[in-house]
């Protein structure tokens, strides 16, 4: 049994003018415990709405289907009411680095305190306490506990944040896009402070990020996403060196190389396609360099491809 | 002390606005077409001679800027000085109009305020709901009616029910304390309920859009991810920075309760300040109109005041 499971995972939103959006389709993925799984791909292609997914998190406008499994329990089965005992004690989330996790008008302590007493794992003085040693954890003085939140740097405010999502001793931490919007040097701190705590606290990690070296770097799979989709999934080496979708080709090569000056930037020309409607055949037809005539008919299936998943018709073609 | 030093600024402010305040309206009353001396001497067989006279009687003749000066000595003892009209001290004559405004327009502005919030919460909680629907068409259509409209339809409403005009019933001889208590709050029902009627729709408007701006809030999200129930979110993360712009409009209100409201007296002859100067205004009372001004200036700077070290208190963020 996994640690963490999502089975045909499914997210509409209903759109303002009429119609829905089908933002994430059928996403299934296990996580063992300890380990750490990159959830990649460009903006809007439904990473960060699968992530608030994993949680029960989405707006009440999103109708959500499919099954979120915690060590085989259903944990969306019964809404709201059978996901709450799950937050921050089993699975803790790490918003983007620009977002304001915490609250300004309240102590960055009180609101450690608060996630600790909530959930019974300490109270008044020794939560105080925890509180603090929490925030050593992640290189914050246990004085600066009792500033406010503006009195912090982006840097500290995401070092914070984590030392939050830790305090009721998750085996699963949801971080989306920790990293942006913080500049290069506190990126590389906060990445390292990341992939520190896991390997201290066993920790499982969901990566959402676009930024794919940052997945290299930390983590041991990765399941690429495109139109709300995984079209592919497996050990990031065998992304990188063989990749069996051609998105993660291009993906990979569309990655600029510092070392490598004067080389023009790889893109993928166009758009993916808009999800308001259904799509037929590949989603990544447009714009696929390898395309061919079962693409534009039939939709590809993620199927298992020596050691990871794809979902492309190259691969029932013989090389 | 950073603290400290806000204080002092804004106290230093508040006595800067004042002073200019009293300043703008002593010269405001003068420049207005009409004199008070015309007014006084409308009696038959009026001379010249009682011009003048009536003139040096209320120091009149002397030049603007002696005047001013006057004023000003007269005003840092406390001496507000006499109303042309009725001849008693203009602080006398702004203590009674005051008493009697204060209970109503009070009343009716925390009505207001509790019944605004309140509706403005839920609509704002239950957004896109039928009950927002209906809570913020409602709020709009109080907001948008005129007082003496609505009073007007509150006395046809409830004629013979409530009593719809004066303060006390004069017919009461020597009532006994229950009594007064009781026929005091039958009469002060329906202005206060106009009043609080029209105000509370603009705070629900207020408050609603303050919470949903909260609520989008990324704290917010993170608060529902920590494992919250909804109640304790809205109460230990919505509530108190949604405060924030409500705190300065309660405050601003407060400021202007003393200036009575003109509509809600008249309809429901209701012997309040807002009538005082109104009538004032008609007879060129200047003492009585600079008092009332003044009165009115100073509420409003001190409550502007209080909602400035609110915010202070509330906001951690304020540090200037």
């Amino acid at each position: 049994m996994s640690l963490l499971e999502a089975r045909e995972l499914n997210v509409w939103f209903d759109l303002e003018g009429g119609g829905t959006l089908h933002a994430v389709q059928g996403v299934s993925f296990a996580l063992e415990e300890g380990e750490r799984l990159g959830l990649v791909g460009e903006s809007g292609c439904g990473k960060t709405t699968t992530a608030l997914a994993l949680l029960g998190l989405l707006p009440s406008s999103a109708e959500v289907a499919g099954e979120v499994r915690f060590h085989g329990e259903d944990v969306l089965a019964g809404g709201e009411e059978s996901v709450r005992p799950h937050r921050w004690t089993d699975v803790a989330m790490v918003f983007q680095g620009a977002m304001n996790s915490f609250n300004p008008v309240r102590t960055v302590e009180s609101q450690i305190v608060e996630a600790l007493e909530l959930h019974a794992v300490a109270e008044g003085a020794v939560a105080r306490a925890r509180a603090g040693k929490l925030l050593e954890s992640v290189g914050i003085p246990a004085d600066r506990a009792r500033r406010f939140p503006h009195e912090f740097s982006g840097g500290m405010r995401q070092r914070a944040a984590i030392a939050m999502a830790l305090a009721c001793e998750p085996s699963v931490l949801v971080a989306d896009e920790p990293t942006t919007a913080l500049d290069v040097m506190v990126q590389a701190q906060i990445l390292e402070l990341l992939d520190g705590l896991c390997r201290d606290f066993g920790l499982a990690l969901v990566l959402v990020t676009h930024d794919l070296p940052v997945v290299a770097q930390l983590c041991d799979r990765a399941a690429v996403m495109y139109a709300g989709e995984i079209v592919e999934e497996g050990p990031v080496e065998r992304l990188y060196h063989s990749p069996r979708h051609p998105y993660t080709r291009l993906l990979f090569a569309a990655t600029p190389d510092l070392a490598d000056d004067g080389a023009p930037v790889a893109s993928i020309p166009g758009a993916p396609p808009r999800l308001d409607r259904p799509l037929v055949g590949c989603p990544f037809r447009p714009r696929c360099d390898r395309a061919f005539g079962r693409c534009a008919e039939e939709r590809p299936l993620l199927r298992r491809v020596d050691g990871s998943r794809a979902a492309c018709h190259l691969n029932d073609v013989p090389a | 002390m950073r603290g400290a030093d806000y204080v002092i600024k804004r106290l230093g402010f508040a006595v800067v606005t004042v002073f200019v305040a009293i300043s703008l309206n002593f010269a405001l009353f003068r420049l207005a077409p009409g004199s008070a001396v015309s007014n006084l001497a409308r009696v038959p067989h009026a001379t010249p001679e009682l011009h003048q006279a009536l003139k040096r009687e209320f120091g009149l003749d002397k030049s603007k800027g002696a005047q001013y000066v006057i004023y000003l000595k007269q005003l840092v003892r406390g001496n507000l000085g006499v109303s042309f009209e009725n001849q008693q001290p203009v602080s006398h004559n702004l203590w009674v109009a005051l008493k009697n405004t204060l209970p109503m327009v009070l009343l009716g502005t925390l009505f207001s305020i509790v019944l605004g919030t309140l509706t403005g919460v839920v609509a704002a909680w239950r957004r896109g709901t039928a009950v927002e629907g209906a809570t913020v068409t409602t709020a709009l259509g109080f907001y948008s009616m005129p007082t003496h409209w609505l009073g007007l339809m509150l006395v046809i409403l409830f004629s013979g029910v409530l009593p719809t005009g004066g303060m006390t019933n004069d017919f009461l001889i020597n009532p006994s304390f229950w009594t007064h208590l009781k026929d005091l709050a039958a009469h002060i029902a329906l202005p206060s309920l106009t009043l609080g009627l029209v105000l509370y729709g603009e705070y629900t408007l207020i408050v609603r859009s303050a919470m949903l701006e909260t609520l989008g809030e990324d704290y917010i999200l993170t608060a529902r991810a920590k494992g919250l129930r909804p109640w304790a979110i809205l109460r230990r993360h919505a509530l108190r920075n949604a405060m924030l712009p409500i705190a300065t409009l309660v405050a601003l209100s407060l400021g202007y309760i003393v200036a009575g409201a003109i509509l809600v007296e008249t309809v429901f002859s209701w012997p309040g300040i807002g009538r005082a100067v109104y009538e004032a205004v008609l007879q060129r009372d200047y003492p009585m109109l600079q008092g009332g001004f003044l009165l009115l200036t100073i509420s409003v700077v001190f409550f502007n005041l209080v909602a400035d070290l609110l915010y202070f208190k509330l906001d951690p963020r304020i540090t200037q």
